[in-house]
């Protein structure tokens, strides 16, 4: 037991300051133009008035959730999109696939999680070549969370989840656009996160056969549409299973609604 | 490594120019089967004014592909212009020329590239996939982007997404099914007489929107621009 | 005093409100909501016999068209009346009250109100408002003294002019008043100017649009001719857009038995439609 925690303890270290060592300059740092002015948050902030004509909308809004248990980790979204009171798409892909092995989450800036969930996916890639293996979870999330610390207070918006599967098993991460960087068994992300954790926290164990973990990410996600404006559209559902991700089903909200009030009416 | 800067530090007050501008015009995308339409109108204006009756808000980025940009007019041309010179540096490093994916995706980087000083731009793509089938990629002004089957943008687009929704999504009529198509199942035709249909009740209502509608129909074949009068108050 | 129910209010403004909203403003993130604006062409000109006013009918709420057919010449008195721009509330209470004035002025006096009165009540009104009551008027009329025309800005200010304009479109109605405006014009010579003149806001002005509304004043009628000129012409659809019958889901049916007792029978004849429309 202490030589394992020993070997991955030796990993982890050499694992880190590899990737701190190529991450000290940001990836993609060179094609973000730097603004000419000091603040770009207060700058942009005043085009996000309701009373300004320019109007500067980014996509927000969300819930999203993530959990380890039994069978490997279930990643559940919903997948509206909305800039200020306005709908901008009720079918934006919040689960973002960075490779097989590895998923992350969008919530915050649509754009924002886009573009460094697809930076990461590079690195990811990268590692592998290097290191002819692929890169742990823990790996993974610690670059995403070195590249967003270095824009930080200058109005990145993320929270973000990454599953994975690695030599470790299921591995979950939560990774924050201050660069906060934690992990756990469930998170939960977004402007709906209150009503699927009270779902969730309620219903989880780790014991959990995969149609019940299914139901209940669906279910926690179905409950926060329901309760929350800024989230709706459909359900999408991801496992992360030792063999790698697996899509298991994309519903509308509307029907998932009319389902369950027909289930508890035949109760 | 990186040097953070105390939020408690006092700045002097900066004064500076405003940057952007809103220059109305609206602008739509529809993705068909072996076809797309683009269409957008031909107004812009500034505050009460109009600076231009004949001025599309669509940029030919390549012989298929179609770009729709309204918001900014000093971003969009700018944003045309750095395009355009992005994908012929594709074309000379990959002896190709890029496809409609390929220049959605290059799209999405570079509006990112300008993250803390966006272009104040709303864009939509429209062109042909390596299949030939029809497609649309909309985006918002720091480069979010998803493939859709239709989409409005621009001043009118809150008018314009919900009639859509109806009459190309089907949404709320009876089945919650979801489609699972990238393309609608409309003719060319039919397509064309939407959209003009929806330009005219979107002039009726919107100031910024008015005097003529362009309507881009891209197929293997090329692109073919059809022209339409609105009313001009 | 402090009963239960309110005292009324007296007449005027109320401004009990103001520093909450303030508060509100500041503090709670809210937003103040927009009055709709006439942003508007209005115009006027002085022709032999008397006085042509012209407005353009698009009331906006932002960049949305709230109204597109809308009333901007507002009546003050039988041989006057007033064209509104600015916040259509304002307008239209300003020239009601003042009307309401004239009216018992001349049922004191016993005769025909003159323009200026209208004016110097309408002046006195905004200047003690000191331009929060957004109204900017052109004032037109015929009295004992003849054809009268000006304009009344927000602040209180006024002139006295044979063809004026106000409102956004102003510029672009001015623009044409100042290259053809001539004394001593017949009536449909000056309908045609302000008409025109209008026609330039509607087309130029992104605040004015739809129709040419028109009031002609002379010394024994006022006449208003609405619309005097349809500018713009809603563009044809192509498509049907009528939804199929049962279109909408049905979630849930039920029945219920209405019960109801027979009072009483009547029979009627029911005639063809075609012989009731030639009674009427």
């Amino acid at each position: 037991m202490l030589s394992l925690v020993q070997r991955n303890e030796d990993e982890v270290l050499k694992e880190t300051r590899s990737i701190i060592e190529r991450s000290c300059i940001p990836p993609g740092i060179s094609s973000i133009e730097m603004p000419p002015f000091r603040d770009p948050k207060t700058f942009l902030a005043q085009y996000t008035k309701p009373d300004s004509a320019v109007k500067i909308k980014f996509n927000r809004g969300t819930t999203t959730l993530a959990f380890k248990y039994g069978g490997g980790v279930i990643v559940a979204v919903d997948s509206r999109a909305t800039g200020g009171s306005y709908i901008a798409s009720q079918t934006v892909k919040k689960v973002i696939e960075i490779n097989p092995y590895l998923l992350g989450t969008m919530a915050g800036g649509a754009a924002d999680c886009q573009f460094w969930e697809r930076v990461l996916s590079k690195h990811c890639r990268i590692y592998e070549l290097r290191n002819k293996e692929r890169i742990s979870v823990a790996g993974a999330s610690k670059i995403l969370a070195n590249m967003v610390y270095s824009y930080k207070d200058m109005g990145l918006s993320m929270g973000t989840m990454i599953a994975g599967w690695d030599k470790r098993g299921p591995g979950l991460y939560y990774v924050g656009d201050d660069g906060t960087r934690v992990t756990n068994n469930i998170f939960s992300v977004g402007s709906g996160s209150t009503y699927a954790y009270g779902i969730l926290d309620s219903e989880y164990k780790w014991e959990l056969s995969d149609t019940e973990a299914y139901e209940l990410g669906r279910r926690a996600i179905y409950h926060a549409t329901h309760r929350d404006a800024m989230s709706g559209g459909m359900v999408r559902i991801y496992h992360m299973k030792s063999t790698g991700w697996v899509k298991i089903s994309e519903e509308d909200v509307t029907d998932l609604h009319y389902k369950y009030k027909e289930a508890e009416a035949r109760q | 490594m990186f040097e953070t800067r105390p939020s408690s530090v006092q700045h002097p007050t900066e004064h500076r120019f405003n940057p952007y501008e809103m220059n109305g015009g609206t602008i739509v995308g529809v993705a068909g089967e072996d076809f797309a339409v683009v269409a957008s109108d031909t107004r812009l204006s500034e505050g009460y004014s109009i600076l231009s009756r004949d001025n599309p808000h669509l940029y030919q980025v390549l012989p298929k592909t179609v770009m729709g940009s309204v918001g900014f007019h000093g971003d969009c041309i700018t944003f045309n212009k750095t395009l355009q010179i992005r994908l012929r540096m594709y074309e000379y490093e990959n002896n190709k020329k890029a496809s409609t994916p390929a220049v959605a995706q290059l799209v999405s980087t570079m509006l990112y590239s300008r993250r803390f000083f966006p272009y104040y731009v709303n864009t939509i793509i429209a062109g042909l996939t390596n299949d030939g089938q029809g497609c649309v990629y909309s985006y918002d002004p720091v480069g979010s982007y998803e493939r859709e089957v239709y989409r409005a943008g621009g001043s009118s687009a809150a008018l314009i997404q919900p009639l859509l929704d109806s009459q190309l999504g089907q949404k709320n009529q009876g089945s919650f099914e979801l489609n699972r198509s990238y393309t609608v199942k409309m003719s060319k035709e039919e397509v064309v007489a939407l959209v003009k249909d929806i330009y005219t009740s979107a002039t009726e209502r919107d100031i910024y929107t008015g005097d003529a509608v362009f309507i881009n129909v891209i197929t293997k074949d090329g692109v073919v621009t059809e022209h339409f009068k609105l009313r001009r108050d | 005093m402090s009963g239960l129910i309110k005292e009324p209010e007296v007449g005027g403004f109320s401004f009990e409100n103001c520093k909450r909203n303030e508060y509100l403003m500041t503090k709670g993130g809210f937003t103040v909501p927009k009055a709709i604006k006439t942003g508007t062409t209005i115009a006027g000109v002085i022709f032999k016999d008397g006085v042509v006013l012209g407005a353009d009918t698009r009331a906006t709420d932002g960049n949305i068209v709230a109204e597109k057919n809308c009333h901007k010449i507002h009546y003050i008195a039988p041989n006057i009346y007033c064209c509104g721009a600015g916040t259509a509330a304002d307008t239209e209470y300003t020239t009601r009250m003042v009307a309401s004035q004239l009216e018992l002025h001349r049922l004191n006096s016993g005769r025909q109100v003159r323009v200026v009165s209208a004016n110097r009540l309408l002046r006195q009104y905004l200047f003690r408002y000191q331009g929060h009551v957004s109204a900017a008027l052109v004032l037109g009329g015929v009295d004992i003294n003849g054809p009268y025309l000006g304009s009344i800005h927000p602040h209180g200010s006024s002139d006295r002019l044979p063809y004026v304009t106000m409102g956004s479109g102003s510029l672009a109605a001015m623009a044409v008043f100042e290259d053809r405006y001539k004394p001593d014009m017949s009536e449909e010579e000056a309908k045609e100017l302000v008409a025109d003149g209008i026609r330039a806001g509607i087309f130029n002005d992104l605040g004015s649009g739809s129709n040419v509304d028109l009031c002609v004043i002379t010394k024994d009628r006022a006449e208003m001719i609405r619309p005097y000129h349809v500018a713009n012409e809603r563009g044809v659809k192509q498509g049907n857009y009528l939804y199929k019958r049962e279109t909408t889901q049905v979630l849930k049916k039920f029945e219920k038995k209405v019960h109801y007792e027979v009072m009483s029978t009547n029979v009627k004849e029911i005639r063809p439609a075609a012989e009731t429309m030639e009674i009427a």
